[in-house]
């Protein structure tokens, strides 16, 4: 059974559409990331589950039961906020055992479950404190603390990392991972940090406009896009698109931008527009086998890899190449490039993915 | 001859603007105190040395007798007793409605929500001149002319603009995840205010307290128009109708005034700690 569906769920604000009929559902134990850019609608999501806001139409389901209507607090849900949302004038002990009180639990009972739930987050030795008195990880586990004391059904976590440094974030995102699996409870997660979304995700929601372009598991998504929008926002650094000219042959057909073409042997004219090749699916050639001359623009050496920006006649836009670090390069060089053929994804004028590599 | 510059401290410009302010501050800080030195130095004499026109000078013993004549008086008892029957309720009740509308008017916005708040805070700019008359005639009707309620409820109403202004300026800073946060785990909008808003807007009421018991204590037009009698005379009316038979009782009056900014003063310092934390707050990076 679906701990969470959504039924064609759609959010105005006046004239404004910010989620169009969306149609979606969790199983019990998945953890599921909405990814999308800044002002897709993923957060307007999270809160129609939560009940924070209301669907203009729609429906809602946790556990089967029809939540839309219902009071945030009755839908069995929780939700970590990305700016934590800790009442700064009680202790720790009391962020955490806040919806327990108002629900007037006997003491004893309210004290047993805020000490398990320090004990799973290592926060024991904090709970006198208040919440200026903590670090930003510190206070992401009380936040957290705060969500699984209540032992809800869905866990919603808002752009919780967000506002971690660096290290921190890989740290906590490891601990959210690992109390994934020790509560084995239905989350969702919103980030626009696709990094997150791939390490995180059992299956990753794909929000653009206010409506899902794909679902899938992360490595589906990376390798399988079902769109242009997809593929160029999975993935780090993002996929390269090549506008091309397509030319109907006897034995398949030839993709055409300015000095580059690539022959299609067995495939049919099918209306390509672009093409899209993955930075790890370009290569350093010789003249024989290469596919086009690139100058380099910038290397950025990453220690375990270099990235390498390249500077040719088939597009305005720099094509990134993934190059092993022992590759001495220098800007201003120039080089011979092959593309994987077997790694292109090709694109049609609507932007639809053509034939799936 | 070159001459070598000598080491040490390079010479700054004389900066005068400190200074001026300084003598400004002094000047400003004289002003303010002269009348209160002033009053308290004759409620430190008799009033024959009063009437020889020593006002300024330093007595050569302490006299009390004025301070004493104030306590003993039970017509003062009934003043402080008639002031705190309004100042009391009118700053408690303009400051629950305040928060009531400010929390309203900043969490939860409706439709013309914010012409409302416009009209409502409008009431701050009517001068009490324009409301007197039809206010004497109003309460006149009612009949609750020579009571403590018209003043009550005057000052609540004149209270409600500012206390409604500042809450809702101070709500609109509590970030709304916290209110959010409070809903989820189960709070009705009574308890989010109560448990969460009101604990973080203690700066805020603080100020409000203080000033609106400062102000509504020290009123003097508001008791001068709605009563008649001595029984409902406030503390300000008060130190006025202490006047002698045939010359007025600087002494007693000057005593009355020392006695009567006591409660004030004990508001305000019990209030300071809140007014520092509401300044510091936000000013580092929690």
């Amino acid at each position: 059974m679906a701990d969470l569906r959504l039924e064609n769920v759609s959010k105005r604000f006046g004239d404004v559409q910010v989620i169009n009929g969306v149609d979606f559902e969790a199983v019990h134990g998945e953890f599921i990331v909405f990814v999308g850019p800044s002002g897709c609608g993923k957060s307007t999501l999270l809160r129609l589950i939560t009940g924070l806001e209301e669907a203009s139409s729609g429906r809602v389901l946790i556990g089967g039961e029809d939540m839309t209507g219902l009071k945030p607090s009755k839908r069995g849900v929780a939700m970590v906020f990305q700016s934590y949302a800790l009442f700064p004038h009680l202790t720790v002990e009391d962020n955490i055992g806040f919806g327990l009180r108002l629900a007037k639990l006997p003491k004893a009972e309210i004290a047993e479950r805020v000490g398990e739930a320090a004990r799973i987050l290592q926060i024991e030795d904090l709970l006198d404190r208040k919440p200026r008195q903590l670090s930003g990880g510190q206070r992401q586990r009380v936040a957290i603390g705060r969500s699984i004391i209540r032992d809800p059904k869905v866990f919603l976590f808002d752009e919780p990392l967000s506002n971690l440094d660096a290290a921190l974030r890989v740290q906590m995102r490891l601990e959210i991972a690992r109390l994934h699996k020790r509560l084995g409870a239905t989350m969702v997660y919103v980030t626009h940090d696709q990094t997150e979304a791939m390490t995180l995700a059992d299956r990753i929601v794909v929000i653009n406009q206010g409506r899902i372009e794909q679902v899938g598991s992360p490595i589906d998504l990376y390798d399988h896009p079902a769109n242009r929008f997809v593929a160029g926002f999975i993935g780090s650094p993002a996929m390269n698109f090549i506008e091309v000219t397509e030319q109907d042959r006897r034995d398949g057909i030839s993709l055409a931008a300015g000095s580059l073409r690539i022959e299609l042997s067995g495939r049919r004219a099918a209306g390509v527009a672009a093409i899209g090749i993955r930075p790890e699916h370009a290569e350093l050639a010789g003249p024989e086998d290469g596919d086009f001359l690139a100058t380099i623009e910038i290397v950025e050496k990453l220690g375990a890899e270099s990235l390498v920006h390249l500077q040719h006649d088939a597009s305005d836009v720099p094509l990134t190449m993934r190059t092993s670090p022992d590759r001495r390069l220098r800007a201003g060089e120039t080089v011979h490039v092959r593309l994987n053929k077997e790694r292109l994804h090709s694109f049609g004028g609507d932007g639809n993915i053509l034939n799936p590599a | 001859m070159a001459e070598a510059l000598a080491p040490g401290r390079p010479e700054r410009d004389f900066n005068p603007w400190p200074a001026v302010i300084v003598i400004c501050l002094v000047c400003l800080a004289v002003l303010f105190l002269a009348p209160t030195l002033g009053v308290l130095l004759s409620s430190v004499k008799t009033t024959r040395e009063i009437s020889f026109g020593q006002l300024w000078t330093i007595p050569d013993t302490l006299f009390l007798g004025n301070f004493a004549e104030v306590i003993t008086n039970p017509a003062v008892h009934r003043y402080i007793l008639n002031t705190l029957l309004v100042t009391l309720p009118a700053t408690a009740a303009s400051i629950a409605l305040g928060v009531f509308a400010g929390y309203v008017f900043s969490k939860l916005p409706f439709r013309g929500s914010d012409v409302l708040f416009l009209v409502l805070v409008s009431g701050m700019f009517f001068p009490p001149q324009v409301i007197l008359i039809p206010l004497f005639r109003l309460f006149n009707t009612l009949d609750l002319i020579d009571t403590l309620w018209p003043i009550i409820i005057v000052h609540t109403a004149l209270g409600i603009p500012i206390c409604t202004l500042l809450m809702r300026n101070f709500f609109a800073t509590v970030p709304n995840a916290l209110r959010e946060a409070a809903i989820l785990e189960g709070a009705n909008e009574w308890q989010v205010l109560t448990r969460v808003a009101l604990p973080l807007s203690l700066p805020a009421i603080a100020v409000l307290a203080t000033l609106q018991f400062t102000w509504i204590w020290n009123d003097f037009l508001w008791p001068l128009i709605f009563t008649n009698s001595d029984e409902k005379r406030t503390i300000m009316i008060g130190i006025v109708n202490l006047k002698g038979q045939y010359s007025v009782a600087w002494g007693v009056q000057g005593a009355l005034s020392l006695i009567a900014s006591i409660p004030t003063l004990i508001v305000f310092l019990f209030f300071q700690r809140y007014f520092i934390k509401g300044m510091t707050m936000g000013a580092v990076k929690g």
